[in-house]
């Protein structure tokens, strides 16, 4: 008995608990429901047969009914274009005022604080006040460009198929943006502060310095961040639900909130996990990326 | 209430005198309602009529409940009774969920098939069976701002009955530089715009398993020349109904189509003289139609205790003259509404409750309904021409009704 709780207290035993727990919780909660979602795809699955695994097994119908959609080019091009304008956008910004606030002017971490309330505020509350800053006919954006003389006509901006996905691209980068901001931030005050002064004497010019020192020694974040908003821009569902419910006639859909429509409104569930299925190698394809670069920092 | 049904409980009560907590009834009751509303008040009065009742009332979210329903039923743990939206009946009936009321109604004093409106009475019905009791119902119909009417030289009294008519009224009406739309309404990819396209296609002969026929093309051109026009917004694209009604509301829409669940709210913030008609038809048309919107009362099919539930049910029923004046909806049947608020729209819409007509029913009617929302805003985006729009509709459609 005493052995036993040695080994416990600092043998094996206490190895392998923690990676017992580690392991269950992934397999629980993460194993399980990516090959739950894989086993659907596969599968005839309606609401009723949701949680019995006694179900007609279907092949690849599923993903041949998936690709023989009209919308699907469609939706896939809007979804490369909001993760891509995303992204890149959400990173510009933020690492331009990651820098600004590295800046040493007064109130600088506080201002730098007050950045991230967007990024805190339930995503709900964010779709009902870009929903009044957007609305065509008596919308903020509309009143303040027209008060400007900008424009003549109000401008749809949710629903115009020309425009909306534009206008939730738009909400998502402003949305995205201290995020990026935060962890950009948090890289740039672990560059020391001598390689600088460094180069500064030699001559470097700050354009110089930004490509020679900033940016190399922020490749491992950069490489987080870009992973991250990736995955974060593909899970991004609210905007969808609260501005234009991917319409109008799919001018504004993606690959998510298809997901949930097929699977939640048409009870489609084979088909929503045809899609989520997708996702996930793609995701699995971003994550690689981003090991690969972090595994090449470390080994530099 | 069923007298056999009363011997059993009061023989029952006898026999298990001793045993006070014994002989109680307990039903399990999902809703929609928030305390306060219907199946909150009815059951309370219902359990001080019958003590040997208990009822658990249990609030779910209208988008929740289908979800929940099946989930539940699944793992048996689904309710006695609950409340589900019409176009679903026929999905749980299909799937044997629900329990069959027809020789309970057959054995009724309370309730009288007869006496349900068509519409409502269709949306209970599956393959033969009667599987719930609708609790009321609701339709739509065209608001109007009759002050609006008369500051346009149009006349308040001769609201537009055809389809032709509102366009010259809603064009007529419409004054952009002031920021007032002649219409609104809602062709938003949810139910809610298959829910307000289903007339206007029945009206022109069509039905959700027939949506590709001309009167529906002239219908969704109908739609489009409205906001290709700017005599609605084109925002009427993605606007609830509720949402669009609020333009109507503020004074920025001089008609809106909608429903009389809007009547509380717009009754304390219109400062104009609103009034109602029913939804135009197509000229020289002879088939009137309104959208049924509203739920129903239904049995699962795996309650243990059927008579009871029934005997609820029954109750509810039988107290459809309120539902106007209290609850909001309309009486799903033939009910005489005593002193009704708002009288002349109540007619309206008491008018049009006639001719509602169910969606449905299908066992995939979310699928049925996708393609219509797909149809109407393919077509009023300019994406395709009507046309092309609904046959594209129809064969989704007929890929799910065989």
């Amino acid at each position: 008995m005493l052995k036993f709780t040695n080994t416990f207290r600092d043998g094996v035993g206490f190895d392998t608990l923690l990676v017992g727990i580690a392991l269950g919780y992934l397999v629980v909660f993460s194993a399980f429901p990516l090959a739950y979602n894989l086993l659907m795809s596969f599968q005839d699955v309606d609401l009723f047969s949701l949680t019995s695994f006694d179900r007609p097994f279907v092949g690849w119908d599923n993903y041949r009914e998936i690709l023989s959609r009209p919308e699907l080019l469609p939706i896939l091009w809007n979804t490369v274009k909001f993760v891509g304008i995303s992204v890149i956008a959400q990173l510009s910004l933020g690492f331009a005022i990651a820098m600004f606030f590295q800046l040493d002017f007064p109130f600088n971490t506080w201002l730098r604080g007050l950045f991230l309330a967007g990024w805190i505020m339930p995503a709900l509350v964010v779709g009902a006040v870009w929903s009044w800053v957007l609305a065509g006919d008596f919308g903020v954006l509309n009143h303040v460009l027209s008060e400007l003389g900008l424009i003549r006509a109000n401008i749809f901006w949710l629903s115009d198929p020309d425009v909306a996905l534009y206008s939730i691209i738009f909400a998502n980068i402003w949305l995205g943006v201290p995020f990026n901001m935060i962890l950009l931030s948090v890289g740039l005050a672990g560059i020391p502060e001598d390689v600088y002064e460094a180069a500064e004497m030699d001559g470097a010019t700050r354009i110089q310095r930004f490509f020679t020192i900033t940016l190399p020694m922020m490749r491992a974040q950069l490489g987080a961040v870009i992973s991250l908003g990736v995955i974060f821009t593909l899970q991004q569902f609210d905007l969808f639900a609260a501005l234009t419910q991917g319409g109008p006639a799919n001018s504004s859909n993606v690959f998510q909130y298809w997901s949930w429509q097929l699977a939640f409104q048409n009870y489609e569930i084979g088909l929503g996990s045809v899609i989520s299925v997708l996702m996930i190698g793609f995701v699995i394809a971003v994550a690689f990326v981003y090991v690969r670069s972090t595994r090449y920092e470390q080994e530099s | 209430m069923d007298m056999k049904f009363l011997g059993v409980l009061t023989v029952g009560g006898v026999a298990l005198a001793t045993a006070a907590s014994a002989q109680q009834t307990e039903l399990d009751l999902w809703t929609i309602d928030d305390p306060g509303e219907y199946h909150y008040v009815l059951a309370e009065e219902y359990m001080a009529l019958h003590p040997e009742v208990k009822i658990n009332v249990r609030t779910v979210q209208l988008r929740d409940m289908v979800n929940d329903l099946a989930r539940a039923v699944a793992t048996g743990d689904a309710p006695d009774i609950t409340y589900i939206d019409n176009p679903e009946v026929a999905l749980f009936a299909s799937r044997g969920l629900l329990m069959d009321l027809t020789p309970y109604i057959e054995a009724s004093d309370v309730v009288h098939a007869d006496d349900i409106f068509p519409g409502p009475l269709a949306s209970v019905s599956y393959e033969g069976g009667i599987y719930g009791l609708p609790r009321g119902a609701n339709t739509i119909a065209l608001y109007y701002n009759a002050d609006m009417f008369t500051a346009a030289g149009l006349d308040p009294d001769q609201p537009p009955a055809t389809w032709d008519e509102l366009y010259e009224a809603a064009k007529t009406l419409t004054r952009p530089d002031d920021n007032v739309y002649g219409l609104a309404f809602s062709a938003v990819a949810t139910e809610e715009g298959t829910f307000q396209f289903l007339p206007w296609l029945q009206m022109a002969g069509g039905d959700f398993d027939n949506v590709n026929t001309a009167g529906a093309a002239e219908a969704l051109s109908l739609w489009k020349q409205f906001i290709d026009e700017g005599i609605a917004s084109r925002d009427t694209l993605i606007r609830s109904q509720w949402d669009s009604t609020g333009t109507f509301n503020a004074g920025s829409a001089a008609m809106v189509i909608s429903g009389p669940w809007e009547l509380p709210r717009m009754m304390s913030e219109v400062e104009f003289d609103v009034r109602a008609t029913p939804l135009p038809m197509p000229a020289g048309g002879d088939t009137r139609a309104s959208a049924l919107g509203e739920g129903d009362n239904v049995i699962l099919a795996s309650t243990d205790a059927p008579e009871a539930s029934f005997a609820f049910l029954e109750y509810l029923y039988s107290q459809m003259d309120r539902v106007w004046n209290e609850f909001g909806y309309l009486p799903a049947a033939d009910v005489e509404v005593v002193d009704p608020k708002f009288p002349e729209i109540y007619a309206t819409f008491e008018e049009s409750m006639q001719f509602a007509r169910n969606r449905g029913p299908s066992p995939e009617w979310p699928q049925i309904s996708k393609a219509i929302q797909g149809a109407i805003q393919s077509s009023l985006t300019g994406q395709a021409s009507p046309e092309d729009a609904l046959a594209r509709a129809q064969s989704q459609i007929d890929k799910v009704v065989k």
